[in-house]
């Protein structure tokens, strides 16, 4: 059976230039995503962790081509999805975005400030359900019900509600037209702490109740653990490690990953914890380092390592993959 | 509930406003000196009886505050006296001169925001394009150069080389064009209408331009491109309302401008506005006329400024709890 979403080498890079009197010259490239692959079975929350500015965002937003893709295959249902938008064949556009939403990282810049929540809601509908409106006012109740909020609520403004309240509001909108896969970009990272534990119980409600698909971004690996059926781990545009969440959190090959589950911090105070420190800086994406762009600062460097750029290899069964040359 | 309380907050705050102006016009008209004196008395033959029946006639001979309340009293019921040079009731000039102002700037201002929309969209969403910097640098260029300027240059082109628009007044005085009122009028009015076109969307562009470019990237315009919403929608319908907030805001200023600039643009194309009466009573001493005209400036300010408030209400939801 074919993967619900598969990610076959997907690149983003961006020109740099300089500009000159009359025109811009490019001089170099960044590359955001670079060879990226992964596939999500349906049903699975596969995790994207990584630091800041390591191209997760990107990737997701590569995927739904709100920025174009440089290279590479995002298939949906079998079916390559990046052509249909080159082409702008809006009903198979409309195919797709149906199936595929997003929901933003920050609650307070994601909704428009001078809409209700209702009117908020109802503009997918509008988009996907022009033939029925007399339908969109019972699915707006329906979805604030579904998460968690009261259909009186239509008729409030954005800045009337809470972080955690606006995060319900941006899921309910990417419910509105029943998608098969949720893009969560860091849902929860701007929000209080006690505040997250309430959105993702609700996330891993609404995933067993719809059936969802979740492509669950972040940078905080407890949330990872507790919502992922899978993990894949980025490093400076390149994705270096993916497997099931168990088998990747208690045996990480790859030592970026090692390094980053070192950190999270432990719930008992004293509990033993070995943190590996990594040395220097996340180099500049415009300076990539030779073959394995994490070598300058891992303990395990060989000379191969930066002549070479490793790739996405079995490390132990089918289902478990990471880049390295020298895994733990 | 809140809303009214607002408005009615405005109201009283524009009424204050009013009344500070009026009191600062007066002491600053009274402070130049006796009219009768500066008008009269070095002409030869004025004995003290004259200038003393003189100043009864015109009520000159009370106090200062007697003197400002009578005032005041007479321009609640619109009445702004009589004018010194022109012999005729202020409050008629006015109309007939601010007709004729609003006839020009008016629809001036409302085809700068409607060209200036459409272009700052274009500029907008081809952020860094060559479109985008030539907008940049025109609108810089048109905003940068003084009106007049501009002005100066329509009438040499259009009416000294191509002979083909009028370069002052707002009616022909013989010969209409095509005998129609109307026509005449319409044609008078391409030049300095163009030329505050010009201006006021080089302004209007500069600020709509660089709010969109905000705007757009907000999170929220990509969670419509994401819902398959169409760009256009996009733009007119999610982008514009916000990035319109600061225009209204300028908007309300720019009526204060158009007031300030207008003996300017009156007086290059000699158009019978309130501008260029402003120049001529002052220039003419006309104490009735300075004081009717710079009361009535005040009235549309403050007006313009209720209304822009009032606007914003009506336009950002999250302006109502302030």
């Amino acid at each position: 059976m074919s993967a619900l979403l598969e990610v076959d080498s997907l690149s983003k890079r961006y020109p740099v230039t300089r500009r000159g009197l009359f025109r811009a010259r490019q001089y170099s490239e960044i590359r955001a995503v670079h060879n990226v692959s992964f596939r999500i079975e349906a049903g699975e929350t596969l995790g994207l962790v990584g630091e800041s500015g390591c191209g997760k965002t990107t990737t997701a937003r590569a995927i739904l081509n709100l920025v174009e893709p440089s290279e590479g295959v995002v298939r949906f249902q079998g079916r390559d999805i990046v052509p249909l938008f080159k082409e702008n064949d809006r009903t198979k556009v409309l195919q797709v975005r149906r199936s595929l939403q997003y929901v933003f990282q920050d609650p307070w810049l994601s909704l428009n400030p001078r809409w209700t929540i209702g009117e908020t809601l109802k503009e997918p509908l509008r988009v996907h359900r022009p033939e029925a409106p007399e339908t969109w006012g019972a699915r707006v109740e329906e979805l604030l019900r579904m998460v968690g909020l009261e259909p009186h609520h239509a008729w409030r403004y954005p800045h009337e509600f809470s972080g955690g309240q606006r995060q319900r509001v941006g899921i309910a909108r990417a419910l509105a037209i029943e998608p098969r896969l949720l893009i969560l970009d860091e849902p929860v990272s701007s929000l209080d702490v006690s505040v997250r534990a309430q959105i993702l119980n609700l996330l891993v409600e609404l995933q067993d109740r719809l059936g969802l698909t979740y492509l669950y971004i972040s940078h905080d690996l407890s949330s990872v653990r507790f919502i992922s059926t899978h993990v894949a781990v980025m490093y400076l545009g390149k994705l270096v490690e993916i497997g099931q969440v168990d088998a990747l959190f208690t045996r990480p090959r790859h030592h970026y990953t090692r390094a980053l589950l070192s950190a999270i911090p432990m719930p008992q105070p004293g509990a033993a914890n070995t943190r590996i420190v990594l040395q220097g800086e996340v180099p500049s994406a415009l300076r990539r380092p030779s073959g394995c762009p994490f070598h300058p600062r891992c303990a395990a460097a060989l000379p191969v390592c930066a002549e070479r750029e490793p790739l996405l290899t079995a490390a132990a069964g089918d289902d478990h993959r990471m880049a390295c040359h020298n895994p733990t | 509930m809140g809303t009214a309380r607002y408005i009615a907050r405005r109201l009283i705050f524009s009424a204050c406003l009013i009344l500070g102006v009026s009191v600062i016009l007066f002491a600053m008209i009274n402070a130049i000196g006796n009219p009768i004196e500066i008008l009269l008395a070095e002409r030869p033959g004025m004995t003290d009886e004259v200038i003393e029946s003189v100043s009864r006639y015109y009520g000159l001979d009370g106090s200062v505050t007697d003197r400002y309340f009578t005032w005041l009293w007479a321009i609640l019921r619109f009445d702004f006296g009589t004018s010194i040079i022109y012999n005729q009731p202020v409050s008629e000039m006015l109309v007939t001169y601010g007709l004729e102002t609003l006839k020009i700037q008016i629809p001036a201002i409302l085809i700068a925001l409607v060209v200036s929309v459409l272009i700052s969209v274009m500029a907008a969403t081809r952020q860094y394009s060559r479109l985008d910097f030539g907008v940049i640098a025109g609108a810089m260029l048109g905003h940068s150069l003084p009106g007049f300027f501009i002005g100066i240059l329509l009438i040499l082109v259009f009416s000294y080389w191509l002979g083909i628009l009028p370069s002052y007044g707002a009616y022909s005085t013989r010969n209409m064009l095509m005998n129609s009122t109307l026509i005449d009028g319409l044609w008078h009015m391409v030049l300095p209408v163009g030329m505050l076109v010009f201006f006021n969307t080089a302004t209007l562009t500069l600020l709509m331009r660089s709010s969109l470019v905000e705007v757009l990237r907000q999170d929220f315009i990509t969670a419509a491109r994401a819902s398959g919403l169409p760009e256009r929608r996009v733009v007119f319908g999610h982008a514009l309302r916000n990035a319109f907030i600061p225009v209204l805001t300028y908007l309300g200023i720019l009526f204060g401008v158009m007031l300030g600039t207008a003996p300017v643009t009156e007086t290059v194309f000699t158009w019978p506005g309130l501008g260029a009466l402003y120049i001529m009573a002052i220039q003419q001493l006309d104490y009735p006329l300075i004081m009717g005209e710079t009361m009535i400036i005040t009235f549309m300010l403050v007006g313009a400024t209720l209304l822009t408030d009032i606007a914003y209400v009506a336009i950002d939801p999250r302006i109502r709890l302030a």
